[in-house]
């Protein structure tokens, strides 16, 4: 077979190619948040950017970090905030502009943070891994144990975290006075 | 893992867990109470709650006599973190006596109230129990989450809402920058826990490019919580939009968790690293105090002054910090307490200005205060002189022993600095004073201010002990002295 | 004695408690007597431990009493205690007997005074401050008496908050001025006693003294830097002295008791009672020794132009304070010591005589609208002359043994140069203390409405005068240059013991006679005959006079230098954040009923980004300086 002259660049693995989906969900719901007239839609995307996230977390083989990202950032926050918006009936159905006077000001800082944090990505040398995680390896069942015996006291406070949660989206719901 | 070298001893997590406890009895006593024939029943919420910090105290009273108890290396039972759990105690405590006739007035929900200040209080004592940059965070979360939602408590006040929204975004933010942090400490040492991570920092072999990046980052984390500057500009926004026992609870207790965790980050994970974030800490220092003063200086509003002022507080227990040393952490330690205790006072004062449906109280409401009122006024004149660190009051004693700190940790023109801001500061603290003593009243000022029992219970507590820590400054050092040392295991 | 040495402040504390309490239900005579009986009682007290240390041996005559351990922490410790030594009891008559007459004397004073309750808890709480401040053994305790004198100097400055005339414009902020000046001094005290306690370990005044001369020469050099602008502050010295004259603004009694008999010697007590430090460091001993002799002097200069009679008093202060100083500094504490007893003497009776003209003439004070009221106050104007002519060094009396005794022991030091401008300070000091008795005793009544006002006072006011006038004249005899009785008493606690050599003494002395008659001579010549020569002489001096209208010019340079700059800082911050404010007030009030639509709308325009966009420059520059200093 001869040789193509043009070497074709391989094709993502499986890994990357959903490494690529999540990315970009993550980017389409911050794209929501900031662009959406709607305040409910823009709570919807945070929500979705706060999935998208936890999906990062888990393609770098990070449960924890995902599984965290998931209860306090899902659960509880973006719950939150969805109640609030939910119960207040202006911020319900008004649809609101995206843009005001700061936003100039506003890309600007998020492009410096961005060519900031890129930079530092790009410039410094991160330490890699030295043995591969093995496939098959039941991280999640680790991740289980971890939780009752080396993180309880995370977990312990994860549950608290999750009440304040809870109350705190009861005293938001009360109707007002 | 091995099972053996689990240490799960539950009695270091005794206090927080004997908070979380009581916040679930009185979110039950609410529900059960539902009805109109029991709402004598549902008023009892507050010494519900009130009897569980008094109850955690006894707690924790009880611990200071264990031994020093670690949980698995993420929390530690030590003299330290009790007496975090002390000051947050007693803030939850007076806070609860200033809320008890005020909160119904403001919010229905008056159970889940009490139930939110407790949860938050044990995410606050966690702060001062973590030994793991994880628990830090969720800790640190569990209690902002609580705050956020507190400083909206009042829904139908535009001001409340946009205190809480602000306070959450910007909270948000400053977390986001926390975070980040403690993954590049993570990234750095590869550990979370703080012994491993102070090993790790003094081990040669360790790359150490990322810890200081790392290290900034926790710093902007932990003073955005304690408002320094320039993290600080939400601070008299949501102190004043915040209903006044909610400010004044935050005020003190968050302080005193968010340096909780910011000594013992600073002290034990990263002592190494000190020649490089001491001077750092110290220019913070001196920028928070300068600017909280100078601001205060033309501050109208009572609770924007309190707001500004406590920013310059933040100042001055940094130096704490900064100076690095035991006498350092101690001193930090007994000014977080006498602060709690004649901040939240004149807090309480500050409801009493307070008109029907308002909430912040505006300088020139006291005038005359001195003629119409005298014991109220001087009451407040006291809490004015402790908190502008006249003898022989508790704040007096904070700061010396503060800055003594500094001066003993070769840090004199730190020092130096601090007290002449002191000077500065007193002329606002004094303000207030003369415009109780030394104006006459007139159509603004308050005609009638309307007393109740908890709240003067409260305000006869944080007087008593603003005096008492100030006469017998021992009582507290005497309780915390031996223990600091054993818990930061300073090297 | 010595175990109930507590009882010296348990009076004055119990009477500030009764008057606090039940103040309400007495009259104003029963609460005059029992906050007067509360210091004549510790009066008492203090006598009885004078005796009981008199009693003792010369080396024994120091007793350390501890009440508590004050507080702990870490391996450093303070003690609530007491030292009874030669000075601090010395100090404690001062303060009690001076203060007790005082008291009585304000009970006439104060009559017409609706708010008495609280002048006499203010003035029963000044004495037990000052009785802390002189009594502890260490300096933390002398500090909270420093503190506390210093409030209760500020609230009774601003008794009268609601007045306000051209002198002092609002009473009020007379006293605010004080208490600000006073807090710079302060901090220095602060900054000296944290270096003091990280080098030596303790902060108990005989553990300093045996360490300090271990210490680096730096160390005690910016120690007793430190503890100079502390007394300057206290004690009125350049440069923290422009509050005192503004102080004057209290009512007479407190001009007295606090501002020329016993607070402001608070600072002169401080450098006796550390003097082991300023010996170990002579640089700046004669530094302060300079800045003392110089605020005499320049404080006198003032006093020659005053027209109002407290504030010639005031100035008069400052420069005597001056003379403390400059002794207490350059090595003739004892003198210090004796001068400031003496002074409280003579100083208490002329204030109190000018609040006695004060209360005869319903308030004026102005020397130019009083004269020939020798002939209404027949009993002040003799206390009053006594009083001057102790203030003015006329020999026999106590002031001429106390300023004889400081310029001698200056001499006696080799100084000089401080010796000569102390001797010209003498002599204005003779000039203005009668140009004060008789432009307002002697001569024409220059305002008959004033006069035919006049009135001498009832017998509880001219009591004390006598009583002070009687002191003012003997106290001095208990020091005489060569039976320095006092200074011998004194030296177990100051460790200083001046021997003046006897030709030195004759020639001080000798000039100080000169120096103080001349002065006499030349105001009776000016002030009663009108002669020419005077004013010929005052004419030489002439181009002097806008620098003594314009108080030297130190109040401008401070407001240039100081205030403007901060005014202006200070404004900038309100341009800055008074907008919000102001919009959050008006708000506040209109939002209650606004619905949260308008929050949204609040929330899009509110400062948020702004707040990010201040964090997020903070996170720059901290990441910077991490990322370049790791």
């Amino acid at each position: 077979m001869p040789e193509l002259p043009i070497p074709i660049p391989p094709l993502p693995t499986l890994h990357e190619s959903v490494f690529m989906a999540i990315a970009l969900l993550t980017v389409v719901g911050a794209f929501l948040v900031v662009a959406a007239r709607n305040l409910f839609h823009n709570a919807l995307g945070l929500a979705l950017t706060f999935f998208g996230v936890a999906g990062v977390y888990f393609v770098a083989e990070a449960e924890f970090v995902g599984v965290a990202q998931v209860l306090v950032y899902v659960g509880a926050i973006s719950t939150l905030i969805t109640f609030a918006i939910m119960l207040t009936r202006g911020m319900m159905y008004g649809a609101t502009s995206p843009l005001n006077r700061q936003a100039g000001t506003a890309a600007i800082i998020a492009a410096t943070v961005f060519v900031v944090m890129a930079g530092l990505l790009g410039s410094l040398p991160w330490p890699v891994a030295e043995e591969p995680i093995v496939d098959g390896q039941i991280v999640i069942a680790n991740l289980g144990v971890g939780f009752v015996t080396e993180f309880v006291v995370a977990f312990l406070l994860l549950a608290v975290l999750l009440l304040v949660a809870l109350a705190g989206a009861i005293v938001l719901a009360q109707d007002r006075k | 893992m091995n099972n053996a070298s689990l240490e799960l001893n539950i009695v270091a997590l005794a206090p927080a867990a004997s908070m979380v406890i009581f916040a679930l009895l009185v979110m039950a006593v609410d529900v059960f109470a539902r009805g109109t024939r029991t709402q004598p029943v549902r008023a009892a919420t507050p010494w519900v709650a009130l009897l569980g910090v008094l109850v955690t105290a006894g707690v924790c009273v009880w611990l200071l006599g264990q031994p020093v108890t670690t949980f698995q290396g993420m929390a530690i039972l030590d003299r330290y973190s009790l007496g975090i759990a002390f000051v947050v105690l007693v803030a939850a405590g007076l806070s609860i006596l200033v809320s008890a006739r005020y909160i119904p007035r403001v919010n229905a929900q008056v159970g889940e109230y009490y139930a939110l200040i407790l949860l938050i209080s044990a995410g606050m004592m966690m702060m001062g129990a973590a030994t793991d940059l994880i628990v830090v965070f969720l800790a640190l979360e569990t209690f902002s989450l609580g705050l956020y939602i507190l400083a909206g408590l009042r829904r139908s006040d535009a001001m409340s809402s946009e205190a809480a929204m602000k306070y959450f975004l910007l909270g948000a933010f400053a977390s986001g920058f926390f975070v980040y942090g403690a993954a590049l400490v993570y990234g750095a040492t590869g550990a979370t826990q703080f012994e491993q991570i102070a090993a790790m920092a003094t081990n040669p072999a360790t790359d150490l490019t990322f810890i200081y990046p790392g290290i900034a980052l926790l710093i902007v984390g932990f003073g955005f919580k304690v408002s320094l500057v320039p993290f600080h500009m939400w601070t008299p926004d949501v102190y004043q939009g915040a209903p006044t026992p909610v400010t004044a609870f935050m005020s003190a207790a968050t302080k005193a968790a968010a340096f909780a965790a910011f000594y013992r980050v600073f002290l034990v994970a990263l002592p190494s690293q000190q020649a490089v974030w001491g001077p750092a800490l110290a220019t913070l220092a001196v920028l928070t105090m300068t600017l909280g003063n100078l601001a205060a200086l033309r501050q109208s509003s009572l609770k924007r002054l309190l707001a500004y002022s406590s920013i310059s507080h933040a100042g001055y227990i940094l130096v704490g910090l900064a100076a690095g040393s035991i006498a350092g952490v101690e001193a930090s330690l007994f000014y977080l307490l006498s602060y709690a205790f004649m901040n939240i006072g004149a807090f309480a004062v500050v409801t009493l200005l307070e008109k029907q449906g308002e909430m912040d109280a505006d300088g020139a409401r006291l005038r005359g205060l001195g003629q119409r009122k005298p014991l109220l006024a001087a009451v407040m004149a006291i809490f004015m002189f402790s908190l502008a660190g006249v003898p022989p009051f508790a704040g007096f004693f904070a700061k010396f022993f503060v800055f003594a700190a500094a001066v003993q940790g070769g840090m004199s023109w730190l020092a130096a600095i601090a007290m002449l801001n002191s000077a500065i500061g007193a002329y606002y603290y004094l303000r207030v004073t003369v415009v109780m003593y030394f104006n006459a009243p007139d159509a603004e000022t308050v005609s009638e201010v309307k007393s109740n029992w908890p709240l003067n219970v409260g305000i006869g507590v944080a007087l008593a002990f603003t005096i008492l820590l100030g006469v017998f400054p021992s009582l507290w050092t005497t309780l915390m002295e031996s223990g600091v040392v054993t818990a930061l295991a300073l090297r | 004695m010595f175990d109930y040495a507590w009882l010296l402040f348990a009076f004055p504390a119990l009477g500030a408690l009764i008057i606090l309490f039940l103040g309400p239900w007495l009259s104003q005579k029963i609460v005059g007597w029992i906050a007067s009986l509360a210091v004549l009682s510790a009066f008492g007290v203090a006598l009885a431990l004078f005796a009981s240390l008199y009693a003792l041996p010369e080396e024994a005559r120091s007793i350390t009493i501890t009440y508590w351990e004050w507080m702990t922490i870490a391996n450093f410790s303070v003690p609530a205690a007491v030292l009874i030594d030669p000075l601090s009891i010395m100090m404690a008559i001062v303060v009690t007997g001076v203060g007790g007459l005082i008291h009585i004397y304000s009970i006439g004073y104060m009559d017409h005074e609706p708010r008495y309750q609280r002048f006499f808890f203010y003035l029963n709480f000044f004495i037990l401050a000052m009785l802390i401040l002189v009594m502890s053994n260490n300096f933390l305790g002398t500090f909270v008496g420093w503190e506390g004198v210093g409030l209760a100097s500020y609230l009774l400055i601003g008794f009268w908050f609601a007045k306000r005339d051209d002198q002092y414009g609002w009473y009020a902020d007379a006293g605010k001025k004080a208490f600000l000046v006073n807090r710079i001094g302060d901090a220095a005290y602060l900054l000296a006693m944290f270096i003091i306690w990280s080098s030596v370990g303790s902060l108990t005044y005989a553990v300093v003294e045996e360490t300090a001369a271990l210490l680096p020469t730096t160390t005690l050099v910016f120690i007793t830097l430190l503890l100079l602008f502390a007394v300057s502050g206290k004690s009125a010295q350049f440069p923290l002295y422009v509050w005192l004259p503004e102080a004057m603004a209290g009512p007479t009694p407190v001009s007295a008791l606090i501002h020329a008999a016993t607070m402001v010697t608070a600072g002169v007590y401080l450098i006796v009672r550390t003097g082991h430090l300023w010996d170990l460091t002579p640089i700046v001993a004669q530094t302060v020794g300079w800045i003392g002799i110089l605020t005499a002097f320049f404080a006198a200069t003032l006093a020659i132009v005053q027209v109002d009679l407290k504030k010639i008093l005031a100035y008069s202060t400052i420069s005597q304070l001056g003379y403390m100083v400059a002794a207490a500094a350059v090595g003739a504490p004892g003198s210090a010591i004796f001068i400031l007893v003496a002074h409280a003497f003579f100083k208490a009776l002329l204030f109190l005589g000018a609040g006695s003209v004060m209360h005869a003439t319903d308030g004026v004070i102005d020397v130019r609208r009083l004269g020939g009221l020798r002939h209404k106050m027949p009993q002040t104007y003799i206390t009053f002359l006594i009083g001057a002519m102790a203030l003015g060094g006329i020999p026999l009396l106590s002031g001429f043994w106390a300023k004889d005794a400081v310029l001698a022991g200056i001499a006696a030091d080799g100084a000089f140069l401080i010796y000569s401008v102390g001797v010209v300070t003498a002599l204005l000091t003779a000039i203005y203390s009668f140009r004060a008795v008789f432009l307002t005793f002697n001569g024409k009544p220059r305002d008959m409405h004033v006069y035919e006002h006049a009135h001498e006072n009832k017998l509880i006011m001219v009591g004390p005068l006598w009583i002070l006038a009687f002191f003012s004249i003997t106290i001095g005899w208990f020091n005489t240059p060569f039976a320095l009785a006092m200074e011998e008493f004194l030296s177990a606690s100051t460790g200083h013991q001046e021997h003046v050599g006897l030709f030195l003494e004759l020639v001080v002395v000798t000039i100080s006679t000169i120096v103080s008659l001349f002065g006499l001579l030349y105001a009776w010549a000016r002030y009663i005959r009108g002669e020419h020569w005077t004013l010929t002489l005052a004419s030489w001096f002439a181009w002097l006079q806008p620098a003594l209208d314009n108080k030297w010019y130190v109040d401008r340079v401070y407001d240039a230098v100081i205030v403007r700059p901060l005014a202006a800082v200070a404004g900038w911050f309100a341009r800055v954040f008074d907008p919000k404010v102001i919009d959050g007030a008006v708000n506040a009030v209109g939002d209650v009923t606004v619905d949260a639509g308008e929050a949204v709308r609040k929330l899009q325009n509110g400062a948020i980004p702004t707040y990010a966009f201040s964090i997020f420059l903070g996170v720059v520059v901290v990441l910077i300086y991490f990322i370049f200093a790791g």
